[in-house]
């Protein structure tokens, strides 16, 4: 089921260990509304680290900084030492970082390889003209990049029963995996996952907590995710930051979060009691 | 409708080429045996035809897959038509080129270039129009983008209505509403030495319409094939990403401006191309030609036929460009001879054109023929509707 | 190695945003500065035209601003460029040729008081016919495809459009009909054309009426509810359908309005005469659509260049150009401002 291990490493990523992603003092506002202050954040190669905060917290806003959905009003935010901030989404994902969104937003129209081989766009290169002539090149490509959509689609547990199914018909479980796929689609050294858990119960949590792991440890992916559910968080985390009211107010291992009296605060604070799972299904 | 029927797939897909092309292509051969009927589309009628599918298949790689409203694509055809008007006609008459033209003296005054040539000279130009057109305001949202394309479709026309004199230069760029004509007639000149059968001059031809027919279908089946070969190409999954999500298609690494303004280059190709033949079989590059209406019209036939598919899209072309030629007319006349009546049904051709286009939206938006994808964005819309007090929150 | 190329491009990307804005703004005051002289020209070489051709502007103006308040008002509170708009307005200047010249005959030969109360009767027909139109054809064609892809709704307004100015066409002819001169071409001693004065002045309480009702009545508050958001509207208890007829019809209401005035200053009308929608169009967006403030402000400036441009002696590129200008007016908005002169930027979200 799975295929070998990682990718080769991109170009100017640094050894294990070495931040592949840092933003300093990164900072969004809309209107007067500042909804992410001086953030200075690191993710270090091959980690896999949680960003979690109550409800309006601001993560969400910081994801779409990191992918290039929304400029930075200011400071910098540096892949694989390069300042990414205010780069269009489609350059920042040819560099290599990919992601999934909150409310799953998968091509509905498009078939389950369709989508993956969107993902694929900008590792592909068949042009206008050399598409029309369907010139060796792009025959073999296509043929190439379809035989890849297939192996990725079972690499995230998806039957062959689902490649040529829209991907508006597929089960919710199946639709987040498909995402993911999509998203492996870009060959991504960083992988952005946006509640990926978000109505799923128990069992398909647990599963999917292990395949993050299964991720990294097997191409090497390094991953930020956004999650509610504290049991997927601290089960699959080696970092987490503390996100509220758009200021960074924790970050630390799993233990030590628990531990720490202002995260406990926030999220009591908020309402959103720090039980685990309660967060599970809601929206940021 | 088809899809419904129960014939195989094997068999659906042997329709068009085995029954249906053999009976296009050889239309001319046997419509005047189908009788006197007035309607019965005429040669005239049928070259009109090809050159409103070959318009339309390119208006649909614009509107019905990248799903970008273009309610300016006459810019394209007024493009097309007056790129023959200036290369194969005497308008620039201080110029003495001659090269390969049909019908044409030596030394004759004005730029003429053989129309073989100049149709893809035409679309080249229509694209990079399109391109010129598309950079500003491509990254607009879907209804603003509407307008621009509106804007350019009515700027195009009065720029060349009012050409005769560029602002005050005296330079006469269209001859103003009179227009440019008439164009070279379109011959093979070369071939016809080595294959006697390919006549020099159409315009010498017992029944010129057969061969504009001819080159109309090749126009048609080249504007096809582009549109099949494009749809399924890494380009056209993207083309449907962003119709279906931007900001998804663009977190996944497709670069919207791009691909966008290779959608509005790739649809203004075909009309310009389309356009300068129409230009050439006309004889003339009229400016009254090119109004709003014909926009409107080619925007119906891709909704008639089915936003996305190739097939449909033709189907609807025909169909109302047909209507719009002779049809109308033709029903009118038989309607008023049997019943006695006097109605003068071409005067109703906007409203009628108008009611089914609203006619189509509310009751089969996905078209006569839609594509497998239409109308399943249709069943999600339904869907998303029914279901839209569950999921709120 | 990745930092030193990063430092090397860093500049260039920084400075690059300020450049382009900077050249944006150079050009922008290039081009006013440009328009200006031009204008000052025109005026010195004949006050006393551009003088008329200002009042003109103003008229034309005041035309446009009632067209465009429906369009903005629409797209407001649904989003939707309405196409169909224009056309409403022919209805509205039609109805009134129908009340005011046919019905009552009117031409100005009549005494004050007959020619203000007929041209009331006939305007308050008007506004009543595209008060009703409006909003059937929301509630035939539009309403259920509220929810289909985006373009579904635009397209269908397209096609509305042409049967309305289609059976325009087949009820009136399709050459132009028109009424006498209702209403005197002066006022006593001043030289100034009354007609369009009183056009102006017409304005003035209907734009007033408006903004009390979108400002303070229970269904302006409904209205600018829905604007912001439809489904927490429809949680809160407001009826969303009834608001969106509701909007519909002050649409209406006030392109009828605007026909009537239309046909007292210009006396004549034709079915296809919708198109103009397009220029009132371009007011909504220049002075920012959704904003009501803006799209009257738009449409006076939209009146004034076409008043400029058509009547102008100086240089003024004439009438056959002034779709051409309107539009590339439009287009440069859009491309370099689309939020208009005075809409806010619209919130980026993913």
């Amino acid at each position: 089921m799975s295929t070998e291990a990682a990718e080769a490493p991109h170009p100017g990523v640094g050894p294990k260990g070495a931040a592949i992603l840092e933003t300093r003092a990164a900072r969004k506002e809309f209107g007067g509304l500042v909804a992410c202050s001086d953030i200075d954040f690191v993710v270090p190669e091959r980690s896999i680290v949680s960003l979690i905060g109550p409800n309006g917290a601001g993560k969400t806003t910081f994801f779409n900084m990191l992918t290039g959905a929304y400029k930075p009003t200011a400071g910098e935010i540096l892949f694989a030492g390069r300042d990414v901030g205010g780069l269009p989404p489609h350059r920042i994902t040819k560099l290599g970082v990919g992601r999934t969104f909150q409310n799953i937003r998968l091509f509905q129209t498009m078939t389950s390889v369709e989508n993956v081989l969107v993902g694929m766009h900008c590792r592909l290169k068949g042009g206008l003209i050399r598409s029309i002539l369907r010139t060796p090149g792009v025959r073999r490509e296509e043929r190439d990049a379809l035989a890849r959509a297939r192996e990725l689609l079972r690499y995230c547990g998806l039957s062959e029963r689902v490649d040529d199914e829209y991907s508006m018909n597929l089960s919710y479980g199946d639709q987040r995996r498909l995402e993911v796929a999509r998203a492996l689609g870009s060959e991504p050294t960083l992988l952005l996952l946006d509640e990926p858990t978000a109505g799923m119960n128990p069992q398909e949590s647990a599963d999917f907590t292990r395949f993050v792991s299964q991720l990294r440890d097997e191409r090497g992916l390094t991953i930020l995710l956004i999650e509610h559910d504290m049991k997927v968080v601290m089960g699959v985390s080696e970092r987490i930051t503390v996100l509220d009211h758009g200021e960074k107010i924790a970050e630390g291992s799993p233990a030590e979060i628990q531990a720490n009296d202002r995260v406990i605060e926030a999220y009591l604070g908020s309402g959103a009691a720090g039980s685990a799972g309660a967060g599970s299904g809601a929206t940021a | 409708m088809i899809d419904k029927l129960p014939i195989p797939r094997w068999a659906r897909r042997a329709i068009i080429p085995i029954i249906i092309v053999p009976l296009v292509v050889l239309y001319p051969e046997y419509y005047t045996s189908l009788g006197t009927s007035q309607l019965i589309p005429t040669l005239s009628t049928a070259v009109t035809m090809t050159v409103f599918v070959c318009m339309a298949v390119g208006l649909n790689m614009v509107v019905g897959y990248a799903g970008l409203l273009d309610l300016g694509y006459v810019a394209f055809y007024a493009i097309g038509s007056y790129v023959a008007g200036w290369f194969a006609s005497t308008q620039f008459a201080s110029h003495s080129i001659v090269f390969g033209a049909v019908g044409v003296q030596s030394h004759a005054i004005g730029i003429h270039i053989s129309i073989w040539l100049l149709l893809p000279v035409a679309a080249a130009m229509a694209a990079a129009a399109g391109v010129v057109i598309g950079l500003p305001t491509l990254r607009l949202r879907g209804d603003y983008l509407a307008l621009v394309t509106l804007g350019f479709g009515e700027i195009i026309p009065q720029v060349v209505r009012n050409g005769d004199n560029m602002f005050g230069t005296g330079f006469n760029l269209t001859n103003g509403v009179a227009g440019i004509t008439p164009i070279d007639p379109m011959g093979f000149r070369y071939l016809h030495g080595i294959l006697p059968f390919l006549p020099d001059n159409f315009l010498l031809t017992p029944n010129l319409d057969v061969w504009f027919y001819r080159v109309g279908l090749l126009l048609v089946a080249i504007t096809v094939f582009c549109s099949i070969r494009l749809r399924d190409s890494r380009l056209g999954r993207a083309w449907v990403a962003l119709r279906e999500d931007e900001i998804a298609a663009a977190a996944m690494g497709v670069p919207l401006m791009q691909v966008k303004t290779w959608a509005y280059a790739s649809g203004a190709f075909f009309g310009g191309a389309a356009g300068c033949f129409y230009g050439v079989y006309q004889g003339g590059a009229i400016p009254d030609n090119f109004k709003l209406y014909i926009s409107t019209l080619l925007l119906a036939m891709v909704i008639l036929g089915g936003m996305g598919n190739v097939w449909g899209v033709c189907l609807g072309a025909a169909v109302l460009s047909y209507l719009n030629q002779q049809g109308l007319g033709a029903i009118g006349n038989t309607i008023n001879s049997n019943f006695g009546t006097n109605i003068e049904i071409t005067k109703y051709e906007a409203g009628l054109f108008g009611l089914l286009i609203v006619l189509m939206m509310l009751f089969r938006p996905q078209g006569l023929i839609p594509s497998s994808r239409r109308k399943a964005e249709f069943d999600v819309v339904k869907e998303e509707h029914e279901a839209a007090g569950v999921v709120v929150g | 190695m990745a930092t030193d190329t990063h430092t090397a491009r860093r500049p260039v990307l920084a400075v690059l945003p300020r450049v382009t804005g900077l050249l944006n703004r150079a050009v922008t005051i290039a081009l006013l500065a440009l328009l200006v002289f031009w204008l000052a020209v025109n005026f010195v070489q004949g006050p006393g035209q551009f003088g008329s051709v200002l009042l003109i502007g103003f008229t034309n103006g005041a035309l446009y601003a009632l067209i465009a308040l429906g369009y903005t008002l629409v797209y407001g509170i649904i989003e939707l460029i309405n196409f169909a708009h224009g056309d409403v307005f022919m209805w509205g200047t039609m109805i009134t040729v129908s009340i005011a010249g046919t019905r009552l005959g009117l031409d100005g030969s009549q005494s004050g008081i007959v020619t203000f109360f007929g041209v009331l009767a006939a305007m308050v027909g008007a506004m009543v016919f595209c008060g009703i139109l409006n909003p059937t054809i929301e509630r035939v064609a539009l309403r259920r495809l509220r929810n289909a892809p985006r373009l579904a709704p635009l397209i269908t307004t397209l096609g509305i459009s042409y049967i309305l100015s289609n059976a325009a066409q087949f009820f009136y002819g399709p050459n132009y009909t028109g009424v006498g001169a209702i209403l005197p071409s002066n006022i006593l001693f001043l030289d100034w054309p009354a007609k369009s004065l009183i056009v102006i002045l017409a304005t003035i309480p209907l734009l007033l009426a408006l903004t009390y009702v979108v400002r303070r009545t229970r269904q302006g508050k409904a209205m600018r509810a829905v604007a912001q958001d439809m489904d927490a509207a429809r949680m809160m208890g407001v009826d969303v359908d009834r608001t969106i007829s509701f909007t519909f019809a002050l649409a209406g209401i006030l392109a009828g309005a605007g026909g009537t005035l239309y046909v007292l200053e210009i006396t004549t009308t034709r079915y296809d005469l919708g198109q103009i929608g397009l220029l009132a169009f371009t007011a909504a967006v220049l002075g920012g659509i959704g904003n009501l403030t803006g799209a009257t402000l738009g449409a006076l400036i939209i009146g004034l260049i076409q008043a400029f441009n058509e009547g102008l002696s100086w240089h003024a590129p004439g009438e056959q150009w002034t779709t051409s200008i309107v539009f590339s007016i439009l287009i440069l908005i859009l491309v370099f401002r689309p939020q208009g002169l005075l809409g806010q930027p619209e919130a980026d979200r993913a």
